[in-house]
């Protein structure tokens, strides 16, 4: 009997051709952010896509596991070596947090699969300020070190890195104060409690349609596409690029990327690559990136590793300039 | 009045079979997941926030919010029946709550509940239509120290509650503390007391503590007095909601200072957790006969629901003013109110009335049909207690359990659960209070973050915490109410003290 | 010791375990503290202060209710608890343990089944079809609710894996 079985098993094996990967159960989506973060609106647009065009046969299963501000999520993913049911959405903080905080995973635990956008930064003021352009800015920082107050989200993490990165270009010095998330950042500067901060467009689009916060600049290589006016007659398209306006950081972005668990398949792989990349051809996608205001970039491969290297070498540069990395 | 005509308009955009069933449809589902400590509301919002995508955004809003409604009426339920709060702001509920569910009296208890925590909310409501666009200002006045005030007020307000035992007090305080410590530093981006568990990382949830200090803790007490429930001999009966509700008036004090307690921290936005707290102690504190509480008080249920409620919906106005989500649930909302093509914020009151007004105009409608809701069911979720506890028990157990497990999917939270009502059940044995413990696990990480914000801001002064009116004040009340009762003994209210230290409540 | 030869642990004595295991926690806090620095430095605390602090005062008031039980004790006498109790609560605790240890084998739906059908089999005393379904029913409501309804994930075991379902 298990003879014949086992028969039937090496049969079929034998007759089914080396066909790339397709999941035959659930795929959990791992989301390294709580419910309504950044990362949770992205997987769960993904999700829809997906759903909504059938990109994918097996149904998929959302989990938020945003504590340590990611962490939780990377450690589980990275926990399931070679499961290819695990993919994981996060920002460069997959290979940024080990190096800032004693977390329990590598970021080679992780296998890279894509990157699907990117996230831009911005220096917004209260809507008040008498400061309209970066160059002021700079200087009236310059002319008293440490009495800026820059907001952010989160300690050593991007918020901080572009404030130390703005600091070093420029030579002025700022304080920066964490907070737990960009919208509690946006709020302080509304009310005037902060000086700046360096939120996401979409962070702050809301305060800036009521003119109680406005962009200096943009830390894009250029500068927005068209589209319609935000406040006051201006739009996105018009806010001027920080290194046009005389801050020279060229582009400062964060990639909104997605990973399976080491060891896996390069076929697995290959077919999430595929998934995803037919995903962000879609009009939905087109939409949520027009929406949020990031830029669709649709990374795989070398194109994403070489990207992920030089990312890597600036933060880093940055984390030992600061003293922040552990080792 | 525009306000007042914007808000007719919302209400004839809203009075339609059509969002009327949605509403019922949304409360059901927020009472089940309520119920089931494991999902709650930012769960359950953002499981239905796919279907919405096909939906007019009123209809999409009214869902939501309606689930988000039903989500707090179930975590009251569970609290008052098996001690188990199914989210942080209904923990103060347990206190009066369940002693007198387990008296016997279910249904008032469940009544109490439910009306005082509609009557919150709806004053709540109230408090948007009319004071919305003055409200949001006062928000953007608060900052680090501002919150730090208000959560030190918070505390001040609930300190000095157990009397006769401070050694075992300031344990389960500081306990709560470190509880509240591990995990990820906002401030440094370093991780604190994680002794290196990698399972420590996330920190541990609230709801883990909860969920093994009072369920299983409890749990282990009842099976001690022999295997069954005190309420099984109570009968359900319709005449006891009426009667419940006929007793209402008599708290209308408490109600009125609850729902100022919880509109004011609802906006600030110090939250609905830190309302209910405050509201139980100062209800209490200014109690003439304080030997009920702890022990089935109507004033115990009135005054933290009340709170909860009404600062759980003052809380949307921050979101929907300011674009600030108050608590997570309201964060999944402002997600969907961006995918239904929506800009949460400022711009929202005057660039789409129809919507804000209209989902105003839902919040009215939405909470008398949950309360109708929750109370025609009262009588089916107390006669749970009439099942026979070898199997009710095991099941609550088998939820608990499941429910640890679905918060993170982590089996070291299951170990962590049953480690906590170890704890639950020793503390409850020895006397020592578990309110503090609860309290500081909630705020006590916002009020360290605060404080070290207002540091950073400050550059290492304490000063800050009396740099303006706003923050001067509300350190003023704190340590008034900190020092409440010797100034009280002073002032020559000894009978009152000395009632307190007789029948100090043992919670 | 003499208190279990007699059948039951005094009040006094789960106070000072109580005390000491606390007392534990407090300095394991104040250790792991320590590493993330304790100081006050120019911009405010640093990340170990205020754990630091609340470590040793949660040794404080350990020791000092240690030195209550051992020298001014007002429940003199007192039981914390006897074989008596001790037995349903053991009862009941055990099979919470079990359940676990099952379930993290087996995955939460048999463990819940498994749970539920043992402990109305031999603690309600029910006829073992009784407990079957109300078992069965049980983990079934589970399933619908959880992992059709809301979509929320359940442990798994090997044998929802032949069955065919994740």
């Amino acid at each position: 009997m298990l003879k014949q079985i086992a028969g039937m098993l090496l049969a079929m094996t034998a007759i089914t051709p080396a066909v790339a990967f397709e999941p035959t159960k659930p795929v959990e989506f791992v989301v390294t952010s709580g419910p309504g973060g950044g990362t949770d609106n992205f997987a769960r647009t993904v999700q829809s896509i997906i759903a909504k065009h059938k990109l994918m046969d097996a149904p998929v299963v959302v989990t938020n596991k945003g504590g340590g501000s990611g962490a939780e999520g990377f450690v589980y993913a990275a926990g399931y070596k070679g499961d290819p049911y695990k993919l994981t959405f996060g920002t460069n903080n997959e290979y940024l947090l080990p190096s800032v905080a004693a977390v329990p995973y590598k970021p080679e635990d992780l296998t890279p699969v894509a990157a699907l956008a990117l996230d831009e930064f911005l220096v917004w003021v209260n809507g008040k300020s008498e400061v309209n352009d970066i160059k002021t800015f700079v200087t009236a920082a310059k002319a008293e070190p440490k009495a800026i107050q820059f907001g952010g989200s989160q300690s050593k993490d991007t918020d901080q890195i572009l404030v130390s990165t703005i600091a070093e270009t420029t030579g002025a010095e700022f304080r920066y104060i964490p907070f737990k998330s960009g919208g509690e950042a946006a709020v302080q500067l509304a009310g005037g409690h902060i000086d700046a901060n360096v939120n996401n467009p979409n962070e702050n689009r809301g305060q800036w349609q009521a003119g109680m916060v406005k962009p200096l600049c943009v830390f894009r290589p250029d500068r927005f596409p068209k589209s319609e006016p935000v406040h006051d007659g201006k739009g996105w398209s018009d806010i001027p690029t920080c290194a046009e306006a005389g801050l020279a950081i060229d582009s400062y972005r964060m990639p909104r990327t997605v990973w399976l668990p080491a060891g896996v398949d390069e076929d697995a792989v290959k077919f999430y690559q595929d998934v995803l990349k037919k995903v962000s051809e879609t009009s939905e996608w087109a939409d949520y990136v027009a929406k949020t205001s990031q830029t669709s970039q649709f990374l795989a491969g070398g194109d994403f590793t070489t990207y992920q290297t030089s990312d890597r070498e600036n933060v880093r540069k940055v984390l030992k300039r600061e003293g922040w990395l552990v080792e | 009045m525009g306000n007042f005509s914007y808000l007719m308009d919302g209400f004839s955009t809203i009075i339609t079979w059509h969002h009327i069933l949605i509403m019922i449809v949304g409360v059901m589902l927020g009472i089940l997941v309520g119920v089931l400590p494991g999902l709650g509301a930012p769960n359950g919002v953002s499981l239905l926030l796919p279907l919405t995508f096909t939906m007019d955004p009123i209809s999409a809003i009214i869902l939501l919010s309606c689930m988000y409604w039903g989500a707090l009426f179930g975590g009251s339920t569970t609290s008052i029946l098996f001690n188990i709060p199914g989210e942080p702001s209904s923990v103060a509920t347990t206190f009066d709550g369940y002693p007198m569910a387990k008296n016997g009296q279910a249904t008032r208890a469940l009544t109490l509940a439910f009306m005082s925590a509609g009557i919150g909310a709806l004053a709540g409501v109230i408090m948007i239509t009319l004071l919305s666009t003055w409200v949001a200002g006062f928000a953007l006045q608060f900052s680090s120290p501002e919150f730090f005030a208000v959560y030190f007020l918070a505390f001040a307000s609930f300190i000095g509650m157990s009397g006769n035992a401070p050694a075992k007090t300031l344990v389960t305080m500081m306990l709560g503390f470190a509880f509240a410590t591990v995990g990820m530093d906002t401030i440094s981006g370093g991780l604190r007391l994680t002794f290196g568990i990698p399972d420590l990382i996330k920190g541990v949830s609230f709801l883990v503590a909860v969920m093994g200090l009072f369920g299983i803790g409890e749990l282990l007490l009842t099976t001690e007095e022999g295997l069954r429930f005190d309420g099984i001999k109570a009968r359900v009966r319709i005449v006891d909601v009426l009667k419940a509700l006929k007793e209402m008036p008599r708290y209308s004090w408490s109600i009125l200072r609850s729902t100022v307690i919880g509109i004011w921290m609802g906006i600030t936005p110090a939250g609905p957790t830190a309302a209910s707290f405050m509201s139980y102690g100062l209800a209490r504190r200014f109690a003439k006969d304080k030997s009920g509480f702890g022990k089935g008080d109507p004033r115990g249920i009135v005054s933290p629901e009340t709170a909860d409620h009404s600062a759980g919906t003052a809380a949307l106005l921050p979101m929907l003013a300011l674009g600030v989500p108050g608590s997570a649930t309201a964060a999944v909302m402002m997600g969907g109110l961006m995918i239904w093509g929506l800009t949460p914020g400022p711009m929202l009151f005057i660039d789409r009335p129809d919507f804000v007004w209209g989902l105003i105009a839902s919040m009215y409608l939405g909470n008398v049909v949950a309360v109708v809701l929750v109370l025609a069911t009262v009588p089916i979720y107390a006669s749970i207690l009439r099942v026979p506890f070898s199997i009710v028990g095991p099941v609550i157990v088998a939820i608990i359990f499941s429910g640890a497990y679905q918060i993170a999917n982590s089996t070291f939270d299951m170990w962590l659960v049953l480690g906590f009502g170890i704890l639950g059940y020793l503390f409850k044995k020895l006397d020592y209070p578990i309110a503090p413990l609860v309290l500081a696990m909630v705020l006590g990480d916002k009020a360290e973050d605060a404080f070290r914000q207002s540091m950073l801001m400050s550059n290492g002064s304490l000063s800050i915490f009396w740099s303006n009116p706003l923050v001067t004040g509300i350190m003023a009340l704190g340590l008034l109410m900190l020092l409440w009762p010797i100034l009280a003994n002073a002032v020559g209210v000894r009978n009152l003290r000395r009632r307190a230290a007789g029948h100090s409540a043992k919670i | 010791m003499a208190e279990l030869q007699k059948g039951y642990v005094s009040r006094k004595t789960m106070e000072i375990v109580t005390t000491l295991l606390t007392g534990g926690v407090g300095i394991a806090i104040c250790i792991e503290s320590w590493r993330s620095g304790v100081g006050w430095s120019d911009t405010g605390p640093e990340a170990g202060y205020f754990p630091f602090i609340v470590g040793s005062l949660v040794i404080l008031g350990s020791v000092v209710t240690l030195l209550r039980s051992l020298f001014f004790y007002n429940h003199e006498g007192e039981i914390f608890i006897d074989i008596e109790r001790a037995k349903p609560v053991l009862g009941f605790f055990l099979p919470i343990v079990a359940f676990i240890v099952i379930s993290l084998l087996l995955g939460l739906y048999v463990g819940t089944a498994l749970y539920i059908f043992g402990s109305m089999k031999w603690q309600g005393g029910y006829r073992w079809w009784v407990s079957t379904c109300a078992a069965l029913a049980v983990s079934a409501l589970f399933y619908l609710v959880f992992e059709v309804g809301f979509q929320v994930p359940l442990l798994k075991g090997p044998i929802e894996g032949w069955l065919g379902i994740y």
